[in-house]
């Protein structure tokens, strides 16, 4: 029963592209109570539901386990005249007599669950509420489906970050992206450049959802023909040049910081474009910014990126985040303060990262992308 | 989104912000200002003082806004920023090329 816990829908609680379904369904039909039930090992969920409320309950006894034996709809218009259910605790009880259920499948083909209507009397089913339940889960199965690709989306989005870390003597480098939805507009990158130095990126494209994902993806391959450019605020220039046909049309600013390290003497050279979320921590816990940098991309006109160069010895750090963390704070000069204290007391980069990874753990819901990269020299 | 007069200038768009400017409401912001503008009311000033939050859509919107009064030979300002979109456009940089002004006046007499 791999395929319905790979759909994610289970435990993920009510969401009301299925409840539009349900509700409908009850109000349509006149039943007690309509549900869009998925079946995993042992037990049968209720995914959503409207009307008389409905227990999750053991497979063994649900009727939907039926439904799933084979394609179609499955009727049982008196469950106390049908052996197959007279004895279930719900038919016994009273609270079920009348059924009516359309398999819905995983993307796989698997028939994993169904969109049911139930009534506490005996019922007739037309051909006409036939057809209708047929539709109505047809709605419901453009729904599961959806989810799937969505999530399919954002295994090849997730794939773009970077999967290892960057090893690097005398350094210490983590980074970490978690999307608020299935996909998202933040990324980070990092690499190790022709001639030595490793290059870093931080980016935020506005908005949500996909047509955030499709636009961070082209920042990201554009930012990343830019590894030949040794100086950050030319890569900048040069990606805002690029894009500035695609930003203009669509309306769409992006934020992003990249920098270039030069592991031999800690020299690093940083150009921003408007994302202005980058925090260096001295060895001696005092707390810099870097300078004002420039407007993001698409702005769209002409613009400048200055270029600031700091260097990193033995002990410092520098932090550089998206502005979903300023949600986890509460507000930018929280956050500066917040994270300047967690980069103090974290031994590593990465415990820096897993701090704040924690914090946007804990939320049920996360409002924005939060995307960190930290670096600390350590020899 | 609310227009308001603004005096007899007749090439005047006053567009008013209330509550949150963000990804719901940012193509309707986009949309007023390029009903105004092709009416031919290509200064838009755009009131911010009952802004609560704005997020990077909405700023995108304002940008968008700013593109589509440029083209037609006006222009976008915006006025009286709360202090949450104030930090927004100073964290990006967008406070030194879209001046924010005190009043919606100063906005129009200036550039």
């Amino acid at each position: 029963m791999r395929a319905v816990e790979d759909l994610g829908l289970i435990g993920a609680g009510p969401e009301e592209r299925f409840d539009r379904i349900t509700r409908l369904a009850q109000q349509v039909f006149g039943v007690g109570a309509a549900a869009v039930t998925l079946i995993d090992g042992r037990t049968q969920h209720h995914k959503s539901q409207y009307g008389r409320a409905l227990e999750d309950g053991p497979r063994a006894t649900g009727f939907c386990d039926h439904t799933i034996r084979n394609e179609g709809i499955l009727v049982v218009e008196d469950a106390t005249a049908d052996e197959r259910f007279s004895d279930f605790p719900s038919v016994t009880s009273g609270q079920i007599r009348f059924y009516a259920g359309y398999p819905l499948e995983a993307p796989g083909g698997h028939r994993v669950g169904a969109l049911c209507v139930v009534h506490d009397r005996p019922r007739d089913f037309t051909d006409a509420d036939r057809r209708m339940l047929a539709e109505l889960a047809s709605w419901a199965q453009r729904e599961i489906d959806r989810a799937e690709e969505l999530d399919r989306a954002g295994d090849v989005q997730r794939a773009l970050l970077p999967r290892e870390t960057l090893r690097l003597p005398g350094y210490d480098i983590a980074g970490l992206c978690l999307q608020s939805g299935a996909v998202g507009g933040d990324f980070f990158d990092w690499y190790t450049a022709s001639d030595g130095e490793v290059g870093l990126t931080v980016g935020d494209v506005m908005g949500k959802g996909l047509q955030a994902a499709i636009l961070m993806a082209t920042v990201r391959a554009v930012m990343r023909a830019g590894s030949r450019v040794a100086r950050p605020a030319e890569a900048i220039a040069a990606a805002a040049a690029a894009l500035h046909d695609d930003l203009w049309r669509t309306d769409t600013l992006v934020t992003l910081c990249h920098a270039r390290l030069r592991p031999a003497d800690g020299l690093l050279r940083l150009a921003d474009a408007g994302h202005g979320l980058t925090l260096m921590v001295r060895a001696d816990g005092s707390v810099e910014r870097t300078g004002r940098g420039g407007v993001p991309l698409g702005w769209p006109y002409d613009a400048e990126w200055p270029e600031h160069t700091l260097r990193l010895e033995p002990g410092d750090g520098v932090v550089i985040f998206s502005d979903g963390v300023l949600e986890l704070y509460g507000g930018a000069q929280a956050a500066f303060r917040e994270v300047a204290a967690v980069a103090r007391t974290a031994g590593t980069a990465d415990e820096l990262v897993a701090h704040l990874g924690a914090l946007a753990g804990a939320l049920a819901v996360l409002p924005d992308d939060v995307t960190v990269v930290a670096v600390r020299r350590t020899a | 989104m609310t227009e308001v007069q603004a005096g007899e200038r007749p090439d005047v768009a006053v567009l008013r912000i209330e509550g949150r400017l963000t990804m719901v409401n940012a193509p309707a912001l986009r949309a007023s200002v390029g009903e105004a503008v092709e009416a031919g009311r290509t200064t838009v000033v755009i009131d911010l003082a009952a802004c609560t939050f704005m997020d990077s859509s909405g700023l995108g919107a304002i940008v968008g806004g700013l593109k589509a009064a440029r083209q037609a030979g006006g222009d976008l300002r915006i006025a009286r920023l709360t202090p949450q979109v104030r930090t927004v456009l100073e964290l990006t940089n967008l406070d030194r090329v879209l001046r924010p002004h005190d009043t919606v006046e100063a906005a129009l007499d200036g550039g």
